[in-house]
């Protein structure tokens, strides 16, 4: 049965698509048209990520898909498999295939896709066309205070224009 | 799929250029008239049959060489001087400006060679994805600044570049380089050679002594022998040389290197590219085209390298009828297109439309190519006019009219068998056409030859005004040029 628990600072849109048994933690912003589809097993999604538009995460296994915290999940990409630590990045069109689950730190470039069965490892960046990898330095500071800034930032302005749901 | 097939067809435009010679041979002339009177060439109906007799393809249509031979409208150009279409092929290009495309910064002809074709700013490219590099600042306390790359996140961190200020960078990064041990190491010993070429050059003019010298000195580097061993005073007066803080020690390597005879093997290209340097980025050029035969100017960009615009522009749509196969005629009509894929046997109806770029009266002959084992065509409207382009406004008094219904009398009286449709400076003419074999590709050629007036004054002598009673002088010009037409692939 769906069963859908919001925590109480996350803003989650009304024109979403969610069903099954979803968990979103704390300041998580889900955008409008984003598809949360947790069809056999539970997605649990942490604190303070951002998921964008047309956004969708699927969940066809029975084990549950995590989603760490501070993660952004741009437009119209796709999230399977066991899902991903923290402070990742799947960009626009970007797709997690399959069963694969990201580490943390990670950028999946724009239109880049995992293998199907894979655990990319921390601070892998997928880039370009054709699609290569290759393993970023690690200080993400700037990305992280730019992260914060954008989540301010919606939270002050997403709930003027757009409805959202109340969390109980 | 009949989207699929879309893709398929299209319209293509033949250039009767020979690429590298200088003017295509004459299918066309612009004819001159005199102030008596007005002559039209057009080939009036009789002759028509005779035109088609003499046509002859230049090429066939399932050549290769129509790839480069013929192209669609949008790619050609017209020499309005010369009256003829000219293609990419017989153009003559020329830079018209050179430009970063980072910056966008108009680089200057003189610059632009001793730069070396890149740009002398802040520009560099990613080595891992050649991707534009951008300046961040971090919260480091010193040398906050330092490249990064959007795509790959590559940071010039990862070789040591890191900038302490965000502007100016190029100084900087010689301030790096010049820290680097070897590179100062190779600099001093540049310059100890020079001097010693100095010293030797002057004091004993003859090549001979020269290599005396270096011998010397070479040996006094090495600690080998004296230096004093040479028979000419030279050798005394320069010093040994000191390294200036790197040396390498390991002399067997050094001497083996320095004695190689052959080189038969070379060392693999390191897989580690991270610790390649940036490049600068190049400079990109804007071109401008000139006629071949006439050296006259056909495409002049703007120099500025943000303008897109052109200051001269001599498209071939803006001289010649641009030929079309329309999916419908407007929104309410039913859709022209004849089912793909097309089959062998059976004749459909094809539309054409012509279109009139010009704001004079146009002529256009349509003839097909005497039948061939590929395709029947039968042109049904071989000769008609086109109106001139107006502007838009009065389109729409025109639309109003014909979408009344009412039987205007000039359109049901003067409509020609094998007209379709006519609106504005548009006409859609009808061909009916017969595949005759399964092939690839069908490509039916068309010889087009289109007549207008040129309303132009090309006297400068005759006077602005034309006098009451006398004609100003006026040009015929005559275009005529092959059209292929691709329909895709026919089926039994």
């Amino acid at each position: 049965m769906g069963r859908l628990q919001i925590a109480p600072q996350a803003l989650v849109c009304k024109n979403t698509i969610i069903e099954g048994d979803v968990q979103i933690g704390n300041g998580t912003v889900v955008h409008v048209g984003a598809s949360i589809l947790a069809k056999n097993g539970p997605i649990i999604i942490g604190s303070n990520n951002i998921i964008s538009e047309r956004a969708t995460i699927i969940n066809n296994h029975a084990h549950p898909l995590t989603i760490g915290d501070d993660n952004l999940i741009e437009t119209d990409s796709r999230v399977e498999g066991r899902g991903m630590g923290h402070r990742n990045t799947v960009q626009v069109r970007g797709i997690i295939a399959g069963t694969s689950t990201l580490g943390n730190n990670c950028v999946v470039g724009a239109a880049c896709t995992t293998d199907l069965a894979e655990n990319v490892p921390d601070n892998t960046v997928l880039f370009g066309c054709p699609q290569a990898r290759r393993m970023r330095a690690d200080g993400n500071s700037d990305h992280l205070f730019m992260h914060k800034k954008h989540l301010e930032y919606i939270h002050e302005m997403l709930p003027r224009y757009n409805h959202i749901i109340e969390a109980e | 799929m009949s989207s699929a097939s879309n893709t398929l067809i299209s319209v293509l435009y033949h250039c009767p250029c020979n690429g590298a010679t200088q003017s295509p041979g004459g299918l066309d002339t612009g004819v001159r008239v005199n102030s008596e009177g007005e002559e039209a060439v057009v080939p009036n109906a009789s002759s028509n049959s005779e035109l088609e007799a003499q046509l002859k393809l230049p090429l066939q249509p399932n050549s290769e060489l129509l790839v480069l031979r013929a192209s669609a409208i949008e790619n050609l150009y017209y020499c309005d001087d010369c009256s003829e279409l000219r293609c990419s092929r017989c153009v003559i290009e020329e830079p018209a400006g050179y430009h970063c495309p980072n910056c966008l910064f108009d680089v200057p002809t003189a610059s632009v060679r001793s730069e070396k074709n890149c740009c002398a700013r802040n520009c560099f490219q990613c080595p891992v994805c050649t991707h534009m590099l951008s300046v961040v600042e971090t919260d480091t306390e010193t040398r906050p600044f330092s490249f990064a790359c959007s795509v790959c996140y590559w940071d010039s961190r990862e070789i040591g570049w890191e900038f302490e200020k965000a502007t100016g960078i190029s100084p900087q990064i010689e301030a790096i380089k010049a820290s680097d041990q070897q590179a100062k190491e190779y600099t001093s010993l540049l310059e100890y050679w020079r001097t010693v070429y100095r010293i030797s050059a002057t004091s004993a003019p003859t090549s001979t002594l020269g290599g005396h010298s270096v011998g010397g000195a070479l040996k006094s580097r090495f600690g080998l022998s004296s230096g004093l061993a040479g028979n000419s005073a030279s050798t005394a007066v320069i010093p040994p040389y000191q390294a200036a803080g790197y040396m390498d020690t390991d002399h067997t390597r050094v001497s083996q290197r320095m004695n190689i005879e052959n080189v038969d093997t070379v060392p693999p290209l390191s897989a580690d590219l991270t610790s390649i340097e940036p490049q600068r980025i190049r400079l990109h050029m804007k071109l401008a085209r000139r006629c071949r035969s006439c050296h006259h100017i056909l495409i002049k960009p703007e120099s500025k390298a943000q303008a897109t615009r052109f200051k001269i522009q001599l498209m071939a749509a803006n001289f010649l009828p641009t030929i079309t196969l329309p999916n419908r005629l407007s929104p309410k009509t039913p859709v022209l297109l004849p089912e793909m894929p097309l089959r062998v046997g059976k004749t459909v109806p094809l539309v054409l439309r012509f279109a009139n770029p010009l704001y004079s009266e146009m002529r256009v002959t349509v003839a097909a190519c005497a039948p061939e084992q590929d395709s029947h065509v039968e042109v049904v409207a071989q000769q008609f006019v086109l109106a001139p382009f107006t502007e838009l406004w009065e389109y729409d008094e025109d639309e109003d009219e014909d979408s009344d219904g009412s039987s205007s009398g000039e359109r049901s009286a003067g409509r020609q068998r094998g007209i379709v449709d006519r609106q504005g400076n548009r006409v859609a003419i009808q061909l009916n056409l017969t595949p005759k074999a399964v092939i690839d590709n069908l490509t039916v050629p068309l010889f087009v030859t289109c007549t207008h007036q040129d309303d132009m004054d090309m006297d400068t002598d005759a006077p602005a005004s034309a006098p009451a009673g006398g004609d100003s002088s006026r040009r015929t010009v005559t275009n005529k040029f092959w059209v292929y037409i691709s329909l895709g692939p026919t089926v039994q």
